[in-house]
């Protein structure tokens, strides 16, 4: 047991990427750790030929993460799209830790991040004293995955302001980062390459340009498929930060759980789970991760303010909240839901009138 | 004399290079089609020049032109490449299969049970052959794996000795897996746990659409066709189909066998008809045979019962007179989405596979950049280089040998449209679906529809005339209704032969039409025989296709109207759906109050035509209820214009809801009605109404609507926007101001407190709301104001009278000259008065 609150991926798994290692015979890119079809079992699980079983790092579509993998194969830039909470970092850190064993050269994108975390900065103290040297470079990790032929990652890249993003260009295409103060450069070495993720709900922060986009593979990570699919998640997410915060609550009942799951999917979809009725969209995201916090806001009220039970009265408030956004709009589209679903659905009563009420 | 037996996929482009390579190598003297010989009158017209496909064989009952089979072609079909190989070089092509005309005469659930074969009681061999052999070699679905082993590949006979050998194993294995059923089932079962990949384990599907390979499902034939005519509907047909079968098990005659071996007795009257056709053209001395069947059946063909069997099993079916014709085909209902089946998921993908000469996954590529760049969509040369190599990137890691469609969407997603979903479906549309419709020549025999049409003018003796002529029709007569209903559905296929005049008198039972028949209408019903078979089933489809298309909610009221008219029950029912999805989805409250009112209408008289109104009952809910939510913020900030709209609109919605006398409706609108005039920037016009809504509706007390207008018209308030609130209060009727004493007062001490020039700006607004009023009204109000002004109020009495009277002193000066001219003598003026002057 480490003291580190969170170990890094290839520090958790190290177990089964070694075995995976020792069992994978297939052809490796040039620098990979593993070949791509390792990569995928390590992601999506399975169990080898010897017995050992690999835990399933993410629940989702194969398809999406065979199309990663490909495009990561075939020396294109990576780019992973969804909306918050669809395991874009997740996804990012297994595939840099399964192919290069290493998931820590990360750019984390923001409206601050300089073009000196792309490419290289100096150490002043340095330069001052010995003059423009190779000595005197602070290398970026992207600089460092080129040298060593590691996938480098970039967060939120879309946060990253325009000018600083398109430093990636040259990087992408070339394969190759120019130091003219030296007069040099530096040639990435085989298995370079980058993955990079972005919230496609705000696009538009810093929309990336059409050059640099070229560059990428996009692969849109999807929310859960099924209801069974997000319900088992919430459920296990709620546990695990309930005992995390040591809430004096009952775990909350599956049907509570599974009430806030449909309500979400639903509004998310634009369309009731039986898919006969249409609704209208709120603006928000309503992703699985809010659904979390919903339920966790709902016990957090009901231990201390309610009897322990988790009860629609406990629910309703951040259900509204987490709905309503924009106050004009969001407001029609909750009320509408309110009105013609709610209202008629069995056993929701308990819910429809906790909600009118606020 | 030799026999040589293709077996193919329908709609397999690799199937039909192969029957080409072979054909080009045998030479043949006859081809034989697996196909119904009812049509081979017609075959030559393949040959054409005006024939483009995709095209159909349409065989139909004449008496029952709804029960028909389609036989579509697309150019890749290996039938129709065959087809066209021998006409081309006037070698005899001929069907074989069982005809029709004995098909139809069987009992008829043997033929329906040909359709839902697809039942979980069917061994999984039988369901889906294709799927054993495509899992033993590792892949998770049959398709698939034919379509790499089998339409990939471009080399010529060898390949259908093999296809020979594979459907022998299979049909061995199915006989067997008939007899044991259970076992099968269990043993498939396992084959799905255990298989080693388990991402593949889980993409497997039970395909209920079977393989393309002939038998089980074979998929060019389907009955009941016209009812799956529509396009973009999958459910009808099946709905239909269950709705016969358990129409005929109730009958307590007729003990229905297991579908299963009902099927069986079909396909083995159909292979035996095969191999009798095979012996006729042997007698008849040709010397290569070439027959093209499904894959399923070429083991059938192959091994030659003695004839004798075969003509005992034939022997004394009976026979229905039967009509075969072609009709244009489009793309898109090749596909399984359209519910037809005719079980190619990516017609024009496979028509690129057909025409592209090599290369395919590139030039695919090319061709979705292509259509991109039309849409100005970014897609350069150097992403088609990418996506390609993506693609190829992706089967390598699948384990596939080459890149096929899968892959290909995969990478042109992942390439081109940065995951995103909306140029995905444009290039789904246009080059794996595809949008191509095929044309027929001319001379092709009489469609069904005109038939049809024919048949309902005999019967409603209602000739077509050029010549116009006026038709009053009461629709409480049945065969006025009929007509009536006819003439609707016609207009509904875009044949105007009867135009509706407005009918007065008798109201809803009376309807007039001036009816011309003009000859370009023969064109009409042709295009419209795309539709279905008869009048109705054809108008059915069409209004479900025009409502598929509509997204507004005003077109789709006025076509649930149409279809009410035409009596669509089938369509209604979609149509409603359609509009309850596109009301939720519309933040356009003005076309949702425009949209109730009819159908409200419908809702209260609907009956009147004995139309079922009941579906229209959730409509209306959701709509008045999105409304009551919506209208507060549909009402804010509107102009004098918008403010007009908005006050037919809801005038008319509370006529709908007081029509509809619900109370729950009546509480939700009388609420928002109630909550409206609180409102900010809120139109006078409007907030005048809803107080006299609910005034009239004995909603509120005279003394609540007297401090409101007392409120509305204080002097803190705009003049114009006062003026409205008025004109909104009054418009349509004054006789509240004659009953209400207090609310006269209070207008009254209103236009009194108007300043001179506000007065006179608002003057013609006030006209224009008393010109509303009808003219007794009128009189009345102006007896009532003048009597509170002689009687209640003498100060403004006094200051009223100057305006009344006459200028004396004015009029006095005209008198001398009036008299002068009159040749009277006018008494002179004093001279005090002369000065005065």
């Amino acid at each position: 047991m480490t003291a580190v609150l969170r170990e890094h991926a290839e520090q958790q798994f190290a177990e089964e990427l070694q075995e995976l290692a020792r069992a994978d015979k297939r052809q490796r890119p040039p620098n990979w750790k593993l070949s791509p079809w390792a990569v995928f079992l390590y992601l999506m699980g399975g169990r080898l030929d010897n017995g050992f079983t690999l835990t399933p790092k993410y629940t989702g579509q194969a398809r999406v993460v065979e199309i990663a993998i490909a495009t990561l194969a075939t020396d294109r830039a990576l780019l992973l799209l969804g909306v918050p909470g669809t395991a874009k970092t997740w996804v990012s850190e297994h595939l840099s830790a399964a192919i290069s064993g290493d998931s820590t050269l990360v750019v984390q994108g923001t409206a601050g991040t300089s073009e000196e975390s792309i490419r290289y900065g100096w150490n002043y103290a340095r330069l001052l004293a010995e003059g423009p040297s190779a000595d005197a470079l602070v290398p970026s990790p992207v600089k460092r995955a080129m040298q060593d032929g590691k996938i480098a990652r970039v967060e939120e890249l879309t946060r990253i302001p325009s000018d600083v993003q398109d430093a990636l260009i040259t990087i992408l295409s070339e394969k190759s980062l120019p130091i003219p103060e030296l007069n040099s450069e530096v040639q990435a070495r085989k298995g370079f390459n980058i993955i990079a993720t972005a919230n496609d709900r705000d696009r538009g922060v810093n929309e990336l340009s059409s050059a640099l986009k070229r560059r990428f593979n996009t692969v849109v990570l999807p929310l859960p498929e099924t209801l069974e699919e997000e319900v088992e998640i919430v459920g296990r997410r709620v546990e695990q930060i309930g005992r995390a915060l040591e809430l004096p609550a009952e775990a909350p009942a599956l049907e509570e759980i599974r009430r806030v799951v449909t309500l979400f999917r639903e509004l998310r979809a634009g369309l009731t789970l039986d898919g006969k009725t249409k609704l209208k969209s709120p603006s928000g995201t309503l992703s699985t991760a809010e659904a979390i916090s919903v339920i966790n806001n709902g016990l957090a009220l009901a231990a201390h303010f309610g009897d322990g039970r988790l009860r629609a009265q406990d629910l309703a408030s951040s259900v509204v909240g987490a709905i309503i956004r924009d106050p004009v709009q969001d407001g029609v589209v909750w009320r509408e839901y309110l009105e013609t679903v709610v209202k008629e659905r069995d056993g929701w009563k308990d819910l429809y009138r906790a909600c009118r009420e606020l | 004399m030799s026999v040589h037996i293709l077996g193919i996929r329908h709609h397999g482009p690799g199937s039909a290079r192969s029957v080409r390579a072979a054909l080009e190598e045998l030479q043949p003297d006859a081809i034989l089609v697996e196909g119904p010989p009812d049509a081979d009158e017609q075959l030559a017209l393949a040959a054409h020049a005006q024939m483009r496909p995709p095209v159909a064989l349409l065989i139909y009952l004449p008496d029952e032109p709804q029960r028909a089979v389609y036989y579509p072609f697309a150019e890749f079909s290996p039938e129709w490449q065959a087809i066209r190989y021998g006409l081309a070089r006037r070698i005899p092509v001929r069907f074989i299969d069982l005809p029709q005309s004995q098909q139809y005469a069987l009992p008829r659930q043997i033929t329906d049970a040909d359709e839902i074969i697809h039942d979980d009681a069917t061994p999984a061999v039988r369901r889906d052959p294709l799927r054993w052999v495509g899992e033993a070699a590792g892949y998770s679905d049959g398709e698939l794996w034919w379509e790499h082993m089998i339409e990939q590949r471009r080399d010529g006979t060898e390949l259908f000795r093999a296809i020979m050998e594979l459907m022998t194993a299979l049909r061995e294995e199915a006989t067997h897996a008939s007899k044991s059923s259970e076992t099968t089932n269990a043993r498939e079962d396992s084959e799905t746990t255990t298989a080693n990949d388990a991402s593949e384990a889980t993409e497997t599907h039970e395909s209920s659409e079977a393989t393309n390979v002939g038998e089980p499902s074979d998929v060019t034939k389907t009955r009941e066709a016209s009812e799956a005519t529509e396009v973009g509907e999958s459910s009808e047909t099946t709905k239909l189909n269950e709705a016969s079968i358990e129409s005929e098990a109730s009958e307590p005659s007729e003990v229905m066998k297991p579908r299963e071996s009902v099927h069986d007795a079909l396909e083995a009257l159909r292979e035996a008809h095969m191999r009798k056709s095979i012996r006729a053209a042997e007698r008849e001395g040709f010397e290569r045979i070439a027959v093209v069947c499904g894959a399923w059946h070429a083991p059938a063909l192959e091994r030659m019962p003695p004839a004798s069997e075969d003509a005992a099993l034939l022997k004394g079916l009976p026979k229905v007179k039967v009509h075969a014709t072609w009709v244009a085909w489009t793309m898109g209902r090749l596909t399984y989405r359209s519910g037809y089946g005719a079980g190619v998921e990516s017609p024009e993908y496979y028509q690129h596979l057909w025409s592209a000469p090599d290369n395919v996954n590139a030039q695919w590529m090319i061709r979705a950049a292509r259509l991109l760049r039309e849409q100005d969509l970014d897609a350069s040369s150097a992403s088609v280089i990418e996506a390609a190599r993506l693609a190829d990137a992706l089967a390598a890691m699948r384990g596939r040998p080459v890149a096929g469609l899968p892959e290909l969407g995969d990478a042109a997603r992942a390439v081109f449209c940065s995951g995103d979903d909306a140029p995905m479906r444009l290039i789904n549309e246009k080059l794996i679906v595809g949008e191509r419709m095929g044309e027929v020549p001319e001379e092709t025999p009489l469609l069904p529809l005109q038939q049809d049409l024919r048949r309902e003018q005999k019967r409603l003796r209602l000739p077509p005339e050029a010549s116009e002529r006026v038709l009053d029709l009461d629709l409480r007569k049945a065969n006025d209704l009929e007509r009536s209903r006819l003439l609707h559905r016609l207009r509904l296929l875009g044949v105007g032969w009867g135009a509706p005049e407005r009918a007065s008198g008798k109201g809803t039972f009376r309807e007039v039409w001036r009816l011309r028949w003009q000859p370009e209408f023969a064109l009409a019903i042709i295009e419209a025989n795309i539709w279905g078979n008869t009048v109705i089933t054809a108008a059915d489809a069409h209004a479900r296709h025009l409502s598929a298309q509509t997204e507004e909610l005003p077109a789709l009221t006025a076509l649930v109207e149409r279809a009410l008219l035409a009596d669509l029950p089938e369509a209604i029912n979609d149509i409603m759906q359609r509009l309850e999805s596109v009301a939720a989805l519309s933040g356009d409250i003005p076309h949702a109050m425009d949209a109730l009112p009819p159908l409200a209408n419908v809702m209260r008289y609907g009956n009147v035509r004995q139309t079922g109104a009941g579906v229209v009952r959730g409509v209306i809910d959701g709509l008045v209820t999105r409304i009551c939510i919506g209208l507060p913020n549909a009402c804010s900030s509107l102009n004098d214009e918008a403010a007009e709209a908005m006050y037919a609109r809801l005038s008319a919605v509370h006529g709908a809801i007081t029509l509809l006398q619900s109370a729950e409706h009546a509480d939700a609108w009388h609420a928002v009605l109630r909550r409206l005039p609180e409102q900010k920037n809120l139109h006078g016009l409007i907030a005048g109404r809803c107080c006299r809504l609910l005034l009239d509706e004995g909603l509120t007390d005279a003394e609540t609507t007297g401090r409101s207008m007392n409120l509305a018209l204080s002097t803190g308030v705009e003049p114009a926007q006062a003026s409205a609130w008025a004109e909104g209060f009054l418009r349509g009727s004054g006789l509240v101001l004659l009953h209400n004493e207090e609310l006269w007062r209070i207008l009254d001490a209103w236009i009194a407190s108007l300043k001179p020039e506000a007065f006179t700006q608002l003057l013609p607004l006030l006209r224009r709301t008393f010109s509303t009023f009808t003219a007794p009204e009128r009189r009345r109000i102006g007896e009532h104001a003048r009597r509170a002004t002689d009687g209640n109020s003498p100060a403004s009495a006094r200051s009223s009278t100057p305006g009344v009277g006459v200028a004396t002193e004015r009029a006095r000066r005209v008198l001398p000259l009036a008299a002068q001219l009159l040749g009277l003598s006018y008494p002179p003026l004093t001279t005090q008065e002369a000065r005065d002057e």
